[in-house]
């Protein structure tokens, strides 16, 4: 018998299973009202093609009893959730979950449910990580997670479109997807007219507002062919697979706007590369790293990097390249640093807080290079509190500081106007007292040709 | 019926027929239009890195002991 030493706070809302901790490894308990559904997805050679189509995380079958069965799937090393997602990288989870669904209706399964957590990214992919959430296809049946579906993505697809993908962080204030109605009101009349929208969003609004005082469910549901309950996937996956952002093309290249010239960004390219090598991290970290320009520098030699940066569109360029370049160990994600993603769900435990993800994760080296002075100047974040945040998951830390002179930092602190004296305090000796209190100073040299300086700095916590 | 742990909401079961029928038409015309276009060669390359929704079939009657 696995032991098990801790559920899963997330793992409750499905009777058919559970996940849990067995030490540090993540398990999947099956319980035997599952039993008919697991041995046929099993034996039919389901799983399998699901597996060996990268559709779904692998698994190994650890014990079979007849009170339930343990499964133990593959690692994944970071979770991200679906209001971390940039554009591309929604709009792919949603046509994984459509695909998964129209190669299971023509198997006679369904995807029970349709939620965007069931989702992740994994080796420069999307995943399917919920190996439960299959059911047999009744004939004749409508398919029921539709709403699901509806609220965690097509609908949130839909509103980024219109008004950008900051509607993404509404998933963080409803964990069950955003509610039609809401939805509906929100989009531009105009949207009405679309042979797509229409019928899956303003009219499943008023039809979810008419039924809604059905408590005895009295109402006949209307049976559904196969083939009807295809073609709302295929028209859903088409539209989905041709929508484009408007905010996309806002996105100007980065570097090209940098205030130091290509030789300086070679030097700062060199330095990063020649500080990491010795460290030879297994997991790296860049905090603020744009589209993964300098991390890309050291991808052949770190087996997992992540990439954050507060700007989607970023984080979406990313994602396209490493898709482009077929890189696996590269996960790129929205985070803001001023307001990392909190825990939500019930509890507050259902999906872990950033921080605690990231303490878990451990990374060997973080990265966080032209991000300071936001921190400090846009944040008002004290040195001495950030070096705190930085310390409670790095064990070496790699941060550039933009001196006074540097034209960036000067152009921030120009802002605060008559408060400019206020910020007197952004200077290098005050820079290493808050950050010295935490690590230990382990190299330091200026950026060739620019008015930056790099450090290597070392967790205190972490030394031996 | 099989069970069932949350409200899949009564008026998106109903509101499916109107959708697949919606959804039916489109997929008809867009076939069509399709054909069309490619008959006087106006057919563009999509940009999408996402592959179609068809998975790759291998051989499906074999148990996967192994997964």
């Amino acid at each position: 018998m696995t032991k098990k030493t801790d559920a899963h706070q997330a793992s409750f809302r499905d009777p058919s299973g559970y996940m849990f901790y067995d030490g540090k490894t993540l398990r999947r308990a099956i319980k035997p009202i599952y039993f008919p559904q697991y041995n046929k997805l099993k034996e039919s050679g389901f799983f399998k093609n699901l597996i060996s189509n990268d559709l779904l995380i692998p698994h190994e079958e650890t014990s079979v009893s007849s009170e339930e069965i343990i499964l133990t799937p593959e690692e994944i090393p970071f979770i991200t959730n679906p209001y971390e997602w940039s554009f591309e990288q929604y709009k792919h989870a949603a046509l994984h979950t459509l695909k998964i669904q129209k190669y299971a209706l023509s198997k006679g399964f369904i995807l029970k449910d349709a939620s965007a957590y069931n989702i992740t990214f994994h080796k420069g992919k999307p995943v399917f990580i919920d190996t439960l959430s299959f059911d047999f296809y009744e004939e004749g049946t409508p398919w029921r997670a539709y709403k699901q579906f509806i609220t965690h993505f097509f609908g949130p697809l839909v509103l980024a479109k219109y008004h950008g993908t900051e509607v993404f962080k509404m998933m963080q204030t409803h964990i069950d997807g955003i509610p039609v109605k809401l939805i509906s009101s929100l989009l531009p009349t105009r949207t009405k007219l679309s042979s797509v929208i229409y019928p899956n969003i303003h009219l499943l609004a008023k039809m979810e507002n008419k039924h809604s005082e059905d408590y005895k469910a009295e109402t006949k549901i209307a049976t559904l062919s196969k083939k009807a309950q295809e073609n709302i996937i295929e028209s859903l996956y088409d539209y989905i697979k041709g929508m484009t952002l408007k905010e996309a093309s806002e996105w100007g290249n980065y570097y090209d706007k940098t205030n130091y010239d290509e030789a300086a960004f070679e030097a700062k390219k060199t330095l990063i590369k020649e500080w990491i090598k010795p460290l030879a991290p297994q997991k790296l970290i860049d905090v603020g790293g744009n589209d993964g320009t300098f991390a890309r520098t050291v991808i052949d030699s770190v087996p997992q990097i992540i990439v954050t940066d507060i700007d989607s569109n970023a984080v979406d360029y990313n994602y396209k390249q490493l898709q482009k370049n077929k890189e696996t160990n590269m996960l790129p994600f929205v985070c803001d640093v001023l307001q990392p993603a909190p825990g939500i769900g019930f509890n507050n435990a259902e999906r872990n807080s950033l921080i605690e993800r990231l303490s878990d994760y451990a990374p060997d080296v973080t990265m966080a290079l032209a991000l300071i002075h936001h921190i400090t100047l846009s944040g008002n974040v004290p040195f001495e509190k950030s070096a705190s945040f930085f310390a409670s998951f790095s064990k070496n830390l790699i941060i550039e500081f933009p001196t006074r002179e540097d034209s960036w930092a000067q152009s921030l602190l120009v802002r605060k106007r008559e408060f400019i004296n206020h910020f007197d305090f952004y200077n290098e000796a005050e820079f290493e007292k808050g950050y010295l209190q935490y690590f230990t100073l382990e190299k330091k040299e200026t950026v060739k040709g620019t008015k930056r300086l790099l450090y290597l700095l070392k967790n205190k916590n972490h030394e031996g | 019926m099989t069970f069932l742990y949350f409200d899949p909401g009564l008026g998106a079961m109903i509101v499916q027929a109107v959708v697949a029928a919606a959804a039916g038409i489109l997929l008809f015309s867009k076939n069509v239009m399709y054909k069309v276009k490619s008959f006087f060669g106006l057919v563009k390359e999509k940009k999408d890195t996402y592959d179609s929704i068809d998975i790759e079939e291998e051989d499906t009657n074999t148990d996967d002991k192994k997964n």
